[in-house]
């Protein structure tokens, strides 16, 4: 049953784009706050009519403004996990869950419900308390046994992690895992998490002001995102300004002016003249224009002798900063003043780098990724 | 100890209470639930009898009600019905007087109600009657179990309205507030002295209670 939504409104906010999820599948909207991930949510689960849009689910069809469809939420059978729980203060958590299932006899409901809350394991004393005696995290099991006690057909989570402790957090991963095994429908994420998207998804859809701009695997955004905003979305912490300056020859490639600011004007008297990069072309930018390019992490590596050419660089350590493990560094490079390169650092060989410390950046630029500027 | 007017009193609190509770959850939900132009105003009116002198609003009542208006004339011409210097007048006048006491604590109990809990019994599969029943009454009962205190007291001792409205028939129009006047008038003191104890315990016997029972609702979440 692969879910469907389109929306496309400018009132009362401003809504538009489209999307899909296979069942089985989790796909996380991610976005700053105000980015309208929420209202996409609201959308799906029919809290929200939207001015102009569709939603199918499988076969149903649960809002089609132009053919003046639009299914309540009461019959859409969605699982919505809200940010704060919503929890029914004055009911325990054992008919929380019953509130789905209210069409069955009571001895049934319980039943139910209780089997839905040992699932999310919570213990039988926990299970008769109200949501004030519970903890976040408990809390937000029975949200969870909650949405799923009403069988639904899509299952949308807010935020679900915002307001739990790491700890927690680990064991609902497990549980969501589980759950996509188990169920096979189609889950829908809000996130503002990016490191939890990335891992937590099978798809990201990038959201800004109301507008989806990018949808696709983690990995294939983060290697190559549509534009700069998306790049800085995403937390792409590489990325560049440059001038296109066409094919170089080689079928396939083209040439990058790398530049700290993307003027057109040519370097002034005794500066070095920005370095020209080699790196792959798509045959979409026009010779001349400005640019923003991208290099994920996994392109900047630190080499062991003088720079050569064709993607190595002298730099100097301006930052060091240590976190458990991993250490970041921010580098400035000599031949493109003005330019922080950043990278995350592991291993032993972080231990010898210190502020000040000159030494070779290898970038490689067949992964780098060039984007058109696009003018207001 | 005039039995007769409290016995009055009582009657009439308990039918304005009947009137008025069902018109005073629709007002205060409708008005914590929707927003309009020219809400303001509407609120306005609603507390409109908590501010203006009982014997204005009293005198108002009167004139508008009275057989020679309008309304008196349709009223006994199609309903065969007096509106004034009876109990039904006397009701209808309690009625008005009231609108602000039920509604204003019914709208605040319904605006403290998180709008998500009604959305996630929607996307729980209730319609508006489990909604009603299960989530939304329980969570504003305390603030309609004061507003329901407060209507029946405050009827018990409405005086000024009831005097303009309804004079002072014994057992048609003349209420404990009035047989506690009349008494001090006719210097008898010791009447109104144990009438005047009664409402007293009463009132603060049922405004105590309410509060007590709001505040054991409360602690339980």
């Amino acid at each position: 049953m692969t879910m469907h939504l389109e929306v496309e409104q400018a009132h009362p906010l401003p809504l538009s784009g489209a999307f899909q999820c296979e069942p089985g599948e989790l796909l996380a909207l991610v976005g700053p706050s105000g980015a309208g991930k929420t209202s996409m949510l609201r959308v799906l689960a029919g809290l929200v009519r939207p001015h102009c849009g569709r939603v199918q689910v499988g076969d149903e069809v649960w809002c089609d403004t132009a053919a003046g469809i639009f299914v309540p939420p009461q019959q859409r059978h969605v699982g919505l996990v809200f940010q704060n729980y919503a929890l029914m203060p004055h009911l325990s958590a054992l008919d929380n869950v019953g509130l789905p299932l209210l069409h069955l006899p009571t001895a049934e409901r319980q039943r139910q419900a209780r089997r839905w809350l040992d699932q999310v394991r919570l213990s039988e004393a926990q299970q008769n308390r109200r949501p004030a005696g519970l903890s976040g995290g408990e809390q937000q099991r029975v949200a969870v046994a909650r949405a799923l006690a009403r069988e639904p057909r899509v299952l949308l989570l807010d935020e679900p992690f915002s307001a739990v402790d790491q700890m927690n957090r680990q064991g609902l991963y497990r549980l969501l895992a589980d759950l996509r095994r188990d169920m096979a429908i189609p889950i829908v994420l809000v996130t503002h998490d990016l490191h939890e998207a990335a891992m937590l998804a099978d798809r990201l859809v990038v959201m800004d002001a109301g507008q989806v701009l990018q949808q696709g695997p983690p990995a294939a955004i983060h290697r190559a995102p549509r534009n700069a905003r998306v790049a800085d979305l995403v937390g792409i912490q590489n990325r560049f300004q440059g001038r296109w300056l066409g094919p170089c020859g080689q079928s396939g490639w083209g040439l990058l002016q790398w530049s700290a600011e993307a003027t057109t004007a040519a370097p002034a008297g005794d500066v070095p003249p920005p370095p020209r990069l080699r790196v792959r072309d798509k045959g979409r930018i026009e010779t001349g224009q400005s640019v923003h390019w991208v290099l994920t992490g996994d392109a900047v590596t630190l080499v062991d002798r003088p720079a050569q050419a064709g993607g190595e660089f002298a730099a100097v350590v301006t930052e060091a900063r240590p976190l458990g493990d991993i250490t970041l560094l921010a580098l400035a490079l000599q031949a493109v003043p003005g330019v922080v390169l950043r990278l995350t650092l592991s291993g032993p060989q972080r231990l010898r780098i210190e502020v000040g410390a000159a030494l070779t950046v290898c970038l490689d630029l067949g992964l780098a990724h060039v984007m058109p500027v696009r003018g207001r | 100890m005039d039995w007769q007017a409290l016995v009055l009193s009582l009657q009439l609190a308990g039918v304005t209470l009947l009137v008025l509770l069902p018109l005073g959850l629709w007002l205060g939900r409708w008005l914590a639930y929707t927003t309009f132009a020219g809400k303001a105003v509407i609120e306005a009116l609603v507390v409109l009898p908590l501010v203006l002198p009982p014997t204005v609003l009293g005198y108002y009542l009167l004139v508008s009600m009275g057989g020679a208006s309008p309304l008196g004339r349709w009223a006994a011409e199609t309903l065969d019905l007096r509106l004034t210097f009876n109990f039904t007048g006397l009701v209808v006048a309690s009625v008005i007087f009231n609108v602000p006491f039920i509604v204003q604590p019914v709208q605040r109990a319904f605006e403290a109600i998180p709008r998500q809990l009604t959305e996630a019994a929607a996307v729980s599969g209730l319609g508006w009657w489990p909604t009603w029943r299960r989530v939304e009454l329980p969570l504003a009962w305390p603030g309609i179990l004061s507003a329901m205190v407060l209507t029946f007291v405050h009827t018990m001792g409405e005086f000024g309205v009831v005097l303009m409205v309804g004079g002072s028939i014994p057992g048609e129009t003349k209420t404990i507030a009035i047989s506690i006047y009349d008494r001090v008038q006719a210097f008898d003191l010791a009447a109104a002295d144990r009438m005047a104890w009664l409402l007293l315990v009463l009132s603060l016997g049922a405004v105590t209670m309410s509060f007590f029972a709001s505040a054991r609702l409360a602690a339980r979440r």
